[in-house]
């Protein structure tokens, strides 16, 4: 419908061609399956876009001995198969199989996932900050690197001037697992996940991180948690005891599938099921 | 601007917005409506078409993002004759199809799956068909079928 | 019984076409040169149009007509004419329709509707029936008095637009008894969409002066009167086809967007598509209704039940619509199940300033049949019965009366409930994989019916022995019209059912017919061929007597042969037979009619009825087992059983089919279809993401007994089959997430977040003082 539109769509073949047409009002396209529902979301999509695949590395994923670089136009499908044969990265993995359906993974992109300011329950985000990963931004004035929380943080400020290249999660001797909870058996966006990363040394904690989505508009550590986790023998009873203690922790957003109250209330018995996931190591 | 596509074999140009959804190409331009358009939002699958043979669903891609890719509809999965696919032959004689607006997107997402999948079972099946909602049969016999078609012992 | 020819599982004919994506539904046919409909909605719940200016719109590019309620004068309704099409001065809900717009294209069609100038003057709403019903409320329908009443007898007050009672027997009596024991409980169910997967869309051109619509729809001739009603035309001027439908479950049986297809096309004298998105199709859906109920008991010393009273409010919406027609169910499923010494039934369709409700297979016999389960489990909670020995001994038999003083036939809910036990016998417990969830079991009975009413039938007997059917019939997708029809005339003629061409739906070429829905299809139009069949069979053997000098009354029809029937091989075959009858008599056919036969009910005792008794009970038995997640409220479901009476199961494969598809359904409103109204009056979950149903891994296998023999006067003694496999499960899941938590489940749908409520005791008990 409408008239053939000439130069609705730009093609980026670098950095600086992507961030120059975004100053001039573009908006990034990554897999479109969060703009193409603009329509549903009652917006319309229109202005100008500016697709981000040309740019060199955007879909490659790459693993060093210390760190995996994923370029933020790796879709979830290519995540997931790339992180197979990687210890440490369950949580990530889990995250990325489990996330929409077959046909939505195939398209969305870890950087649309993240950079889509709206969507609260992106799967990918809790798992990246309880693996400590960072995003790798680059805008006008250079690239800028920040840990993923903070990034989703900052993102409503920092988007659309910037443009997410890749994100970087250091590999270590931490174990992660991903609890996520739809109200159907799966389809649905969760409305509450929680992944979990932990250092066992001796038969104890050593170190913990927690990754909280969709519980609060966005996705966040949960220190308190973390806190508690370490030092112990991590056993899921009393991970999910402790969750129970610190559910004052949040402030729960409210939406049309489910009410704040519920979403901090189940996050117990996610606790529960990602430390016992962890244990089995199926996750990974 | 002007979107040039190879659908089913033939490549053909377009006038047309390159953020259109590949659907309505599909369906409006084309006059290929095996391909429906029942969310516009990726929960339905039932406007799956093939990208290079991969299940995508047609409605959030934007044509302009097609590139060289071949697109593949349930028009052109067989050629004009009899359904070949063993799954089509399955769901048609096992009575499984009732209104049947989601079965072609049934078929587009199922068939490459159970292609890759030869030993799948019955809940992989089911986990495979997350993005395709069918509102009348229930799905069960969607399952088994797919197993038929698999050869599996029932 | 020896097996009548017609049962069979004979496979559909259309699967092909639709596996291969070649079936062209209602929205597949918008071809290029089409112009495009689009509608404008109210955005306000109530108020007054002060203004609307749509000349704007008609200077926009593209826009070939705008009309509004000055092109559609007429009202329609069921009961009471009380909805026009578009609003004219009053706006009565969110979404309602106050301008239409054909474009050339769809873009410019909706970018004219921007143009409009629209100016309302807000009026309080009352957007729940509590608020309805209070009083000094907001009247819905100001001039509700002055409406066109098109069925009598109905009660109408103010905002409630239709009551419907029932009082037989002396109900107060009972409930003063010493020895009476007396259970109370209320309940309240939210909407349910449809969600069919093709759109309601509609195609209207002007054809040799008249309308001609092409349209998704389960009952042309409605479409064919109320678009004659509100654009105050004959209904000779509108011809209605309608091509394969994709799903329906009810929500097509009312005309909509189809006489806004037809104005536009009057307007422009071009054909016109008018085709709802996603968003429209389910913000103005017409949903089955949200409803709160209260039902009271007394229980006699011997466990017997003395009376039951019991009011239903059933939320009609704006407009009446089906609701209005529905009160009459309650009666009948209320008063189902259970043979009841008394009972005093009382329904109520109620006006809010929300988008109108309609028909969902099964309608208010789902939650109804909900309420009384679970009221049942509460009797024997409170009383200390065992639910299913309970049930035994109160279920109805033969010769127990109806809610209305029917008289039912037959043993058949007893002997099912047994037939159940024995089917959970044959596949086990799945108790065990409830883990450390909490388990739960119940077996609930329900009592429906088929809708029979008018349909109509011809049959051709062609010279090359096939046959094709003429009906205004219409393939929803539940597979009469490709099985049940062709295997029945088939059998009639003595021919294989490929033989029989079916043609659908087209008022000019049938006879009028009720409709696809109610499960009566196989039956009415079953019936109806059959009485077809018998003026073929007749013309063909005074053909076939001639030529086999032998009396018509001598002959059988077999495998394509009309042969004498003492003497096998003696015969003809049947093309040869169909050549003389064309020769000396005419071409063979056959028009058979049928409409309900009119069981008696006892005199007085209902009022604002439109059915005073079910020609056509059915009975079905669920039986499920869940486990419940105590800390996530997540309902699994983890087996089903169900015994269903099909009175004879002409294709066992297809009911199957039906049974599975229908019980998914159910666990959609069982556990995950919720709808809520906002503020403003529209409901929240409008597209797939909020609005959940079922995917393949949330639905579980059904394992089916086909109770056959039940008394029906349908074909070869069919029941329909279709629709009622809905009716118990909610039923069923509730009582047994019920027993899974010890707690009183109240409301559907449970999902997680309701039952995580429930066992973390969050909300107060439901009182309903309203009801
Ligand atoms: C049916 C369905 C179910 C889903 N379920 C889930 C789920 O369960 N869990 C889950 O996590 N996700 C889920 N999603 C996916 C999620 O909602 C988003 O649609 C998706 O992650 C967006 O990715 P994309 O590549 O398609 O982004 P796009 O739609 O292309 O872009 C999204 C946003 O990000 C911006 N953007 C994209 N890339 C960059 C970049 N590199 N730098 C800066 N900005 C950028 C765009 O401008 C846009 O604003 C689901 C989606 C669908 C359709
Ligand atoms: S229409 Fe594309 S997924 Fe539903
Ligand atoms: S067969 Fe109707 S939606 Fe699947």
């Amino acid at each position: 419908m409408g008239a053939p539109s000439e130069g609705r769509l730009i093609r980026a073949e670098s950095v600086e061609a992507a961030l120059a047409a975004s100053a001039s009002g573009a908006r990034f396209l990554a897999g479109g399956t969060w703009l193409m529902r603009a329509p549903v979301r009652g917006e319309r999509l229109s202005g100008c876009f500016v697709t981000l695949s040309g740019i060199e590395g955007m879909a490659r994923v790459e693993a060093g001995p210390d760190r995996v670089e994923i370029g933020a136009g790796v879709t979830h499908e290519a995540l997931a198969a790339a992180l197979s044969g990687l210890s440490g990265l369950g949580a990530l993995r889990a995250a990325a199989r489990g996330a929409a359906n077959p046909g939505v993974r195939r398209l969305a992109t870890i950087g649309g996932n993240l950079c889509a300011v709206d969507f609260a329950a992106s799967d990918l985000a809790p798992a990246l900050i309880a693996l400590g990963a960072e995003a790798a931004c680059e805008t006008a004035d250079g690239p800028l690197r920040l840990p993923v929380e903070e990034f989703l943080a900052r993102r409503a400020a920092l988007l659309p001037g910037a443009l997410l290249r890749s994100v970087s999660v250091p590999l270590g001797p931490a174990r992660s697992a991903h609890a996520r909870l739809p109200l159907r058996k799966a389809g649905d966006y969760p409305v509450a996940i929680l992944s979990l990363a932990a250092v066992i040394e001796g038969g104890a904690v050593k170190a913990a991180r927690v990754g909280v989505g969709s519980v609060e508009p966005v996705a966040r550590r949960w220190p308190g948690l973390e806190a508690a986790l370490a030092g112990a023998p991590l056993d899921p009873d009393s991970a999910a005891e402790a969750a129970r203690a610190r559910l004052g922790d949040f402030a729960p957003r409210d939406g049309v599938e489910a009410e704040g109250w519920y979403r901090i209330e189940v996050l117990p018995a996610l606790v529960r099921r990602a430390a016992a996931a962890l244990l089995a190591g199926d996750a990974g | 601007m002007t979107v040039t596509l190879r659908i089913n074999g033939d490549l053909r140009s377009f006038a047309t917005d390159p953020m259109r959804p590949l659907l309505d190409l599909l369906r409006e331009d084309c006059l290929l409506t095996g391909a429906k358009s029942v969310c516009r939002e990726g929960f339905c699958g039932a406007c799956t078409v093939h990208l290079d043979g991969a299940p995508v669903p047609s409605c959030l891609v934007p044509v302009g993002l097609v590139g060289d890719r071949e697109v593949t509809t349930i028009e052109g999965l067989g050629l004009a004759g009899e359904a070949s696919d063993p799954l089509q032959q399955a769901f048609i004689a096992e009575d499984v199809v009732q209104c049947g607006m989601c079965f072609p997107g049934m078929v587009m997402s199922l068939g490459p799956f159970i292609a890759a999948h030869p030993g799948a079972s019955a809940e992989e099946i089911r986990q495979a068909m997350t993005g395709n909602l069918c509102r009348c049969t229930g799905y069960e016999r969607i399952v088994e079928a797919a197993l038929t078609a698999l050869g599996a012992p029932r | 019984m020896t097996r009548p020819a017609a049962v069979m599982d004979l496979p559909r004919r259309d699967a092909a076409d639709k596996v291969r994506g070649r079936t062209l539904y209602t929205t597949d046919r918008v071809r290029p040169g089409v112009l495009h409909g689009a509608i404008l909605r109210a955005t306000v719940p109530a108020g007054v149009i002060r203004k609307l200016d749509v000349a704007p719109a008609r200077a926009m590019p593209g826009v070939r007509a705008v009309a509004t309620a000055a092109d559609a004068p007429g009202m329609h309704g069921i009961g009471v004419a009380d909805h026009p099409l578009f609003a004219s001065d009053r706006v009565r809900y969110n979404g309602e329709p106050l301008v239409a717009v054909a474009a050339d294209t769809e873009a410019q069609a909706r970018a004219a509707l921007e143009a409009i100038l629209v100016e309302i003057e807000l009026l309080p709403a009352v957007l729940t029936m509590e608020a309805a019903l209070a009083p000094g409320a907001p009247i819905v329908h100001e001039g509700w008095k002055d409406y066109e009443t098109l069925f009598e007898g109905g009660e109408r007050e103010g905002n409630i637009a239709w009551v419907a009672r029932v009082e037989r027997g002396a109900v107060d009596a009972a409930f003063a008894r010493p020895d009476a024991r007396i259970v109370e409980s209320v309940f309240r169910v939210g909407r349910q969409n449809q969600a069919p997967f093709e759109p309601r869309s509609a195609l209207a051109e002007i054809r040799d002066g008249r309308v001609e619509i092409e349209c998704s729809s389960q009952v042309p001739w409605t479409v064919r009167s109320v678009t004659a009603r509100v654009l105050a035309i004959p209904e000779s001027q509108v011809r209605v086809t309608v091509p394969p439908v994709g799903g329906g479950f009810g929500l097509k049986f009312d005309a909509t967007i189809e006489p806004v297809a037809a104005v536009l096309a009057r307007l422009t004298g071009r054909a016109v598509a008018v085709v709802n998105n996603r968003q429209e199709e389910m913000a103005t859906c017409l949903c089955r209704e949200n409803a709160d109920i209260r039902i009271r008991s007394a229980i006699g010393p011997e466990g017997e039940i003395l009376a039951r009273e019991a009011t239903v409010l059933m939320d009609a919406g704006a407009y009446g619509g089906e609701q209005v027609f529905l009160t009459t169910m309650t009666a009948h499923t209320l008063g189902g199940n259970y043979r009841l010494g008394a009972a005093r039934l009382v329904t109520k369709a109620v006006y809010t300033n929300t988008p109108p409700n309609g028909a969902f297979r099964a309608c208010n016999g789902v939650y109804n049949t909900f309420a009384l389960e679970r009221h049942t489990d509460e009797i024997c909670a409170a009383l200390g019965y065992e639910r299913m020995e309970f049930r035994r001994r109160n279920v109805l038999g033969d010769g127990d009366l109806g809610a209305t003083g029917q008289v039912f036939e037959g043993d058949v809910l007893g002997p099912m409930l047994a037939r159940a036990e024995a089917l959970r016998e044959r596949t086990g417990s799945a108790k065990a994989k409830a883990g450390n969830r909490l388990y739960g079991r119940a077996v609930t009975v329900g009592t429906w019916f088929v809708f029979v009413g008018p349909s109509t039938s011809t049959v051709n007997l062609h010279a090359d022995g096939s046959a094709s059917v003429v009906t205004t019939g219409v393939e929803i997708g539940s597979g009469t019209m490709v099985q049940a029809l062709p295997q029945i005339v088939a059998a009639e003629l003595g021919l294989s059912p490929e033989k029989v061409a079916v043609r659908q739906a087209d008022t000019d070429a049938g006879g009028l017919d009720m409709g696809v829905g109610g499960g009566r299809t196989t039956v009415s139009l079953g019936a109806a061929s059959m009485a077809a069949c018998a003026e073929v069979r007749r013309k063909l053997f005074d053909a076939a007597a001639e030529l086999l000098q032998a009396r018509p009354e001598e002959l059988v029809l077999r495998e394509g042969r009309v042969e004498v029937a003492a003497r096998p091989g003696a015969g003809a075959p049947l093309t040869e037979v169909v050549a003389h009858a064309q020769a000396r008599t005419g071409p063979v056919s056959g028009s058979g009619g049928f409409t309900r036969p009119g069981v008696p009910a006892m005199p007085g005792c209902a009022a604002g009825h439109f059915i005073d008794a079910i020609d056509i009970p059915v009975f079905c038995v669920h039986d499920a087992e869940v486990a419940v997640d105590p800390e996530t409220g997540h309902v699994e479901v983890l087996s089903y059983n169900v015994v269903q009476d099909v009175g004879r199961a002409l294709n066992p494969r297809a009911i199957r089919g039906q049974v599975q598809g229908g019980v998914v359904q159910g666990l959609g409103y069982a556990l995950h279809e919720e709808i809520t109204i906002d503020e403003e009056g529209r409901m929240r979950q409008v597209n797939f993401e909020s609005y959940r149903i079922p995917l393949a891994g949330d639905a579980v296998p059904v394992a089916l007994d086909l109770y056959e023999g039940a008394p029906s006067i349908g074909p070869l003694g069919a029941k329909g089959a279709g629709e009622v496999p809905i009716l118990n499960v909610g039923a069923a899941i509730a009582c047994a997430v019920a027993d899974a938590t010890g707690r009183k489940v109240s409301q559907l749908p449970l999902t997680p977040p309701r039952v995580l409520g429930l066992l973390r005791g969050r909300d107060p008990e439901l009182r309903l003082d309203h009801v």
